[in-house]
């Protein structure tokens, strides 16, 4: 617990001897590990991989930036975009988990819907067509913009503070004991007596609205939105791999995973970025998450915990 | 005793970790040369234009530095500091924030819309003027302009030379008619069809919008116009509604793919029109393109940003690129990028200081450059949104399977070919 404590003192530190840049790093490790958190609730704890998460971001920012056109600030849109992020997300997991989709199919009918989401929106010109929103930069507070990068790192750092809590929350309760049965052997749990429907659907709902939320700030830190890019494949790749890297199912493996992969595609990126050599950061990004993969299959976090509790017993 | 090591160990790479990380900021003030950041796409989908753009703007830079730098301030050396956006949105902001903290005290790029909005919000943030070379969204420079109209931002950082997307379109709908004009024709049924993804709406909106707004003697067919999702596998009962509606003029917007297979099938099935008259899009002129689609391209017209080649740096410079670039030709990409530099050196060149960013936007103000190798329609500056107004496209046609100029007439290498001749 304590070490929790001094890890969020340290964070809340940072930014007053950091660079803008490294600032800037900050905010997309925490934005994806709050990202990568949500996911973490219903395809980490409960099981059921959904691969379209991006939609539910891209839903969450759309309505924010939608709402904002109109003079709604987003400091409510984000709200509304998460409601109907959560209502989204408990239509896809009805149809689900109802019809008892499991495995590729689930996630087949997630990466469906995301691609839905994603041609509707290249194709209604009232939310912008395939040119997507481009939200005018102000600088003002009360329109979630602000002159200071720093402040974007503590609303990021938030964020993930809230999904991860949220996320603790959810594993001490009979909810999360229910979630990681279902995981384990969902037929067994079903002959327990667990409505398997019940608490796969709340798991979808917790998870959809919170990266429904988080769409809001993509929306009003990158001041634009386009169908590609937020409901796009790459995104919720992005936010998949996260957890896998670090370990799903784990309460800190999403962040682990955040810290390891953002960092690293960004050094990467800045060292051989500058040279003649095109892409080849990209090789060099792939060629250590495959290391990664390779060697530790269960995540990041969990090879962690391992090593430290050998640690204590010696 | 093993954890006490580790711990220091750890504070000794977490000390030595921030001493990097936060460096960067101390060495801005005392840099000999002046640090620009140049964001681009050169991975992903978009390397291709992206690397063109890098290419030209640091062919830029070594020109400018081979004559001396910044004259007015003791011969500064330009240095690009690069930045690769892998063409993904949220890497404009982040790569921005990169290059800015490693010294960049102006930003150019970044070729899509969605990245370079993203890069805005840095140049506002930090007060780092920023050229836009490439990007064609309208809200780019307006919602700035907006914004500091509205008092709620003080300076506008941002500038573009390069033409917008409205502009594309009042442009395409003006030599239309210029050319039918000069022509002695007057199309009743011009058949409107476009690549259904961002970039052929926003062309065949603009387009259509601008010729609304025109309301000229020829006549679009706006209840006919024919998209196809892209890329296509096929194209023919495209072209066969096309064919039913008896068109006078195809006006496609394709995609280099799109191009390749619209183009065989309208020759196919021998459309009698007076001839392809494009309002904007790649496919028909690039060297690669010719040489796949041949007669089926020969007297195609397309309205595209163009390099002015009747001036012989334009083709001298377009030479060297093609060196540079393994027979690359000198494009929008490649040469708008290449301006873009100049135009900054003029900028530091006049600007009071070239530490006070506010200077710099005082001078980029004041912008009244005619060295550029884009055709322009008058020197380059920038209007109250802080765009270049004379930054305009030119008609090309390609004739003896060669892209040739023709149309403004200031811009022409040769006469157009229209109606083209019959088959």
């Amino acid at each position: 617990m304590w070490a929790a404590a001094l890890a969020v003192a340290v964070l809340l530190a940072l930014p007053a001897v950091l660079s803008g840049y490294a600032v800037t790093i900050f905010i997309l490790i925490f934005f994806y590990a709050f990202l990568a958190q949500a996911w973490n609730v219903v395809g980490g704890y409960a099981g059921q991989l959904s691969a379209g998460h991006a939609a539910f971001v891209g839903v969450g920012g759309y309505t924010a930036a939608l709402l904002f056109e109109r003079g709604v600030t987003p400091w409510i849109g984000m709200f509304a975009g998460g409601a109907l992020a959560a209502v989204l997300g408990a239509i896809i997991g009805y149809l689900g988990f109802r019809f008892g989709l499991r495995g590729f199919y689930f996630v087949l009918l997630t990466v469906a819907f995301a691609e839905i989401c994603r041609i509707l929106a290249s194709n209604v010109e009232a939310v912008g067509g395939a040119v997507g929103l481009y939200i005018t930069f102000t600088g003002n507070p009360r329109q979630f913009q602000f002159q200071d990068q720093r402040a974007y790192y503590y609303i990021a750092l938030a964020l993930m503070l809230l999904a991860t809590g949220v996320t603790a929350l959810i594993e001490r309760r009979r909810f999360g004991i229910y979630l990681t049965a279902i995981r384990e052997d969902e037929t067994a749990c079903e002959a327990l007596g667990v409505d398997v429907l019940k608490y796969k659907l709340l798991a979808m709902i917790v998870s959809s609205f919170l990266a429904g939320l988080g769409g809001t700030f993509y929306a009003f830190q990158n001041f634009s939105l386009q169908p590609g890019a937020v409901f796009g494949i790459p995104l919720s790749v992005e936010i998949v791999i996260r957890p896998i890297i670090g370990g799903a199912g784990t309460l800190l493996g999403p962040i682990l995973g955040s810290f390891i992969l953002t960092p690293l595609g960004e050094v990467s990126r800045s060292y051989f970025g500058q040279s003649g050599l095109h892409g080849a950061h990209l090789i060099v990004y792939g060629v250590l998450l495959v290391a990664v993969v390779l060697f530790l299959p269960q995540g990041a976090y969990p090879y962690l915990r391992k090593l430290l509790s050998r640690r204590n017993i010696a | 005793m093993t954890s006490r090591l580790s711990r220091r160990t750890f504070l000794k790479t977490a000390v030595a970790g921030a001493a990097v990380v936060t460096t960067p900021v101390t060495l801005r003030a005392q840099a000999k040369t002046f640090k620009l950041g140049a964001v681009h796409p050169v991975t992903g989908p978009l390397a291709e234009p992206g690397q063109a753009c890098r290419l030209g703007a640091q062919m830029a830079v070594e020109a400018v530095n081979a004559a001396g730098g910044i004259k007015s301030k003791g011969g500064v050396k330009l240095e690009l500091v690069l930045g690769d956006t892998q063409t993904k949105t949220e890497n404009g902001r982040v790569e921005a924030e990169r290059v800015v903290t490693q010294g960049a005290r102006m930003l150019m790029g970044s070729f899509d819309s969605g990245t370079t909005n993203g890069m805005v919000s840095v140049a506002q943030q930090r007060r780092v003027p920023f050229l836009v070379d490439i990007a064609a969204a309208d809200q780019i420079t307006a919602n700035v302009a907006k914004s500091v109209a509205e008092g709620q931002q003080k300076v506008q950082y941002v500038y573009r030379n390069f033409p917008t997307g409205s502009s594309f379109g009042r442009k395409a709908v003006q030599y239309f008619g210029e050319i039918f004009a000069e022509a002695k024709v007057t199309p009743k049924r011009v058949v409107l069809m476009y690549c259904n993804d961002l970039f052929g709406q926003t062309q065949s909106r603009g387009f259509l919008a601008a010729y609304k707004a025109a309301k000229p003697a020829w006549t679009v067919l706006e209840d006919d116009v024919i998209a196809w999702p892209e890329p296509p596998s096929d194209l023919s009962t495209e072209v066969s509604r096309v064919k039913s509606l008896k068109p006078d003029v195809i006006s496609p917007i394709t995609r280099p793919a799109s191009a390749q297979i619209l183009l065989p099938e309208i020759r196919k099935q021998r459309l009698d029109i007076l001839g392809i008259v494009g309002p904007g899009s790649p496919g028909f002129y690039e060297a690669g393109q010719i040489a796949i689609l041949k007669d089926d391209v020969e007297y195609a017209m397309v309205s595209n940003p163009w390099a002015n080649f009747k001036n012989p740096r334009t083709i001298q410079v377009a030479e060297e690129y093609k060196k540079r670039s393994n027979g690359k030709t000198f494009d929008t990409n490649s040469g708008y990028s290449y301006d873009a530099v100049h135009v900054i050196a003029d900028v530091l060149e006049r600007t009071a200081s070239l530490d006070d960013p506010d200077a710099i936007v005082d001078a980029i103000k004041k912008t009244s450059f005619s060295s550029g190798l884009m055709q322009y329609a008058g020197p380059i500056h920038f209007n109250e949104l802080g765009d270049n107004p004379n930054a305009v496209t030119t008609m090309t046609q390609i004739l003896g399977q060669k892209p040739v100029a023709v149309w403004p007439r200031e811009a022409a290498l040769q006469k157009f070919v229209f109606p083209r001749p019959k088959a």
